[in-house]
């Protein structure tokens, strides 16, 4: 109870926040994007997190998204809305195409083996210039403002999209964790051979965890497209400041966890952009510098992510309730 | 009626013949003892009937369905599933997670979870259940094993050690269980070290040795047989002289 009430709580805030913030201004930019990235970060927590694989290859499925929706409505006039689900479908199926062969490595070569098919990817969408505009990118073209069209004159509406999406990736994460599938993984993650001999049919549970989080992912791409209204392959596909960020942003909230995501994004997000508001006009690097510094400083203070902070001021807070 | 039915099995590793045309058949409602001496293929044997291993030949029929070459989990779907000797538990779920997510073979989260509760129950450790799995002794861990195979609902259970290091009374009571599970209808194959309680349990013994079969038969046949007695004790002191 107790616990709903908490999330409630903060949900509010979190559809509060952009009120305050100037409808034309930066920081609520900033503010959508934070919960574009938290929502990315915890569609890729499904595979890093539940199934333990530390993905470096989300940016695949994200800038498939990003480009499926807007090619649609360039060519065919098709609104985002519906472009957003034939993006989700791509997404799934180059997840599953990209699971296939990836799933049986482990550590070290899944990362790297995800890391270069984001690069492939990366590298099909500049050349294939007919139809993604290669290295030039793509504008959204201007459509009258309107809530079925998913044109907006303001920022304000891509923020409470953002905050919904946010939430439904978040409410599909704890029902996977929660349920028979979040058992399976846990089982496959231990030990996989004993998770086999007991019934569960490890290669389908890890193919349907690859394909989910595929498909949150593009659909993600969808908004992030409707935001960005400009990208091109390198943002789009990008394995810096997509597919590592994403993975970064899920690490240092807490993996596995479904506040992780949130707390690392709102953690990442604004402090990077912060740096570079602050130092982009010292010296060259000077924000990238500090930033990585506060990132080493956060991880060796938590290893385990910043959910651990309230997980020992909870334990702090019964402690102090036991003994009075 | 037989449930199951193996056919010239072997497996070759490198050089070593693990197994070596194995052939023999269950009825229903058995318990079998497996026994021989250590790197007599006891371990691999258990493999290769759950599908961990796969035999370089031969035919299994687990109650007339064909389960070579199939996958671990469909071989405990269609009912039959093993114990880990050196205990391959989920270590950092609890207890009750592990057994319950065998119980999600055939059953939704609420009902696997009553599932895992019995068979808790009935290995003795329903109060351990929240305990962490990691956390437990190893002759506890050998029973969360136990709770967790029983947990898919089998029709043949393959046992390796799961009475390693248990004291006496415990001993006696997973025999009690096994026996218990055998008057269910479960049939079991059980490979354990300790002579007493496989010549007190089994109703049939197999003995294997450098990957074959030595003997097959009651409790008192098999050790009564000079060439089992040979393979444990080497040649007797008449073959010396």
């Amino acid at each position: 109870m107790k616990r709903w009430i908490a999330i409630a709580v903060i949900v509010l805030i979190a559809a509060a926040v952009p009120q305050f913030l100037s409808p034309t201004g930066y920081w609520i930019r900033v503010f959508t994007f934070t919960l574009l990235f938290a929502a990315m970060a915890q569609a890729w927590n499904l595979i890093g997190g539940l199934a333990n694989q530390l993905s470096l290859g989300h940016a695949a499925f994200f800038g498939i998204g990003a480009y499926t929706s807007t090619i649609l409505l360039l060519k065919f006039g098709i609104s985002p809305w519906i472009g957003m689900f034939a993006a989700g479908a791509l997404g799934g199926l180059a997840a599953l195409i990209i699971a296939i062969p990836t799933m049986r490595l482990q550590g070290h070569y899944f990362a790297l083996a995800t890391l270069a098919f984001g690069e492939v990817a990366r590298v099909i969408a500049n050349v294939w210039t007919p139809l993604t505009g290669g290295p030039g990118g793509l504008s959204v073209p201007f459509v009258p403002p309107s809530f079925t069209a998913y044109s907006f004159k303001q920022l304000l509406p891509h923020a409470y999209i953002a905050l919904v999406a946010l939430i439904i990736v978040t409410v599909i994460f704890e029902v996977i964790r929660r349920g028979a599938m979040g058992y399976r993984l846990r089982a496959i993650r231990e030990n996989a051979a004993a998770a086999e001999v007991i019934g569960i049919d490890t290669t389908k549970v890890k193919l349907q965890t690859a394909v989910i989080s595929g498909v949150l992912t593009a659909m993600l791409g969808t908004l992030f497209a409707q935001v960005a209204v400009f990208f091109d392959p390198d943002t789009a596909f990008s394995a810096a400041s997509i597919s590592i960020r994403v993975a970064l942003i899920a690490i240092i909230g807490g993996v596995g966890t479904a506040a992780g995501p949130i707390l690392g994004a709102f953690f990442i997000v604004p402090i990077e952009e912060l740096m570079n508001d602050l130092f982009s006009s010292g010296a060259a690097g000077l924000s990238q510098l500090i930033f990585g510094v506060i990132l080493i400083v956060v991880i060796l203070w938590r290893p385990r992510g910043l959910v651990t902070i309230f997980e020992a001021l909870r334990a702090r807070l019964q402690g102090k309730g036991a003994q009075s | 009626m037989t449930i199951l039915d193996v056919r010239g099995i072997s497996r070759r590793f490198g050089g070593l013949q693990a197994l070596s045309d194995v052939t023999f058949s269950v009825p229903k409602g058995q318990i079998v003892g497996l026994i021989g001496p250590n790197g007599a293929g006891k371990t691999t044997f258990f493999s290769t009937l759950c599908g961990l291993i796969k035999p370089d030949s031969g035919a299994i029929a687990l109650d007339g369905t064909s389960i070579v070459g199939q996958k671990p989990h469909k071989v405990a779907s269609l009912g039959m599933t093993k114990t880990f000797q050196n205990v391959a538990l989920f270590a950092e779920s609890s207890v009750l997670d592990n057994v319950l997510t065998a119980g999600l073979l055939r059953h939704d989260v609420e009902t696997a979870r009553e599932r895992a509760l019995v068979c808790l129950d009935r290995v003795g450790l329903k109060s351990v259940a929240h305990k962490m799995a990691g956390n437990l002794s190893f002759p506890e861990r050998a029973r969360v094993e136990l709770a967790r195979a029983l947990c898919t609902d089998p029709k043949v259970l393959l046992l390796d050690e799961v009475m390693a290091a248990l004291n006496p009374v415990e001993m006696q009571e997973i025999m009690d269980l096994i026996r218990q599970l055998r008057d269910d209808g479960i049939t079991l194959l059980v490979v354990e070290h300790h002579m007493r309680a496989i010549m007190a349990i089994c109703d049939r013994i197999l003995v294997l040795n450098f990957g074959r079969l030595l003997a097959d038969g009651t409790p008192h046949e098999v050790a009564n047989d000079p060439v089992v007695v040979e393979a444990y004790l080497g040649r007797s002191a008449e073959g010396h002289a």
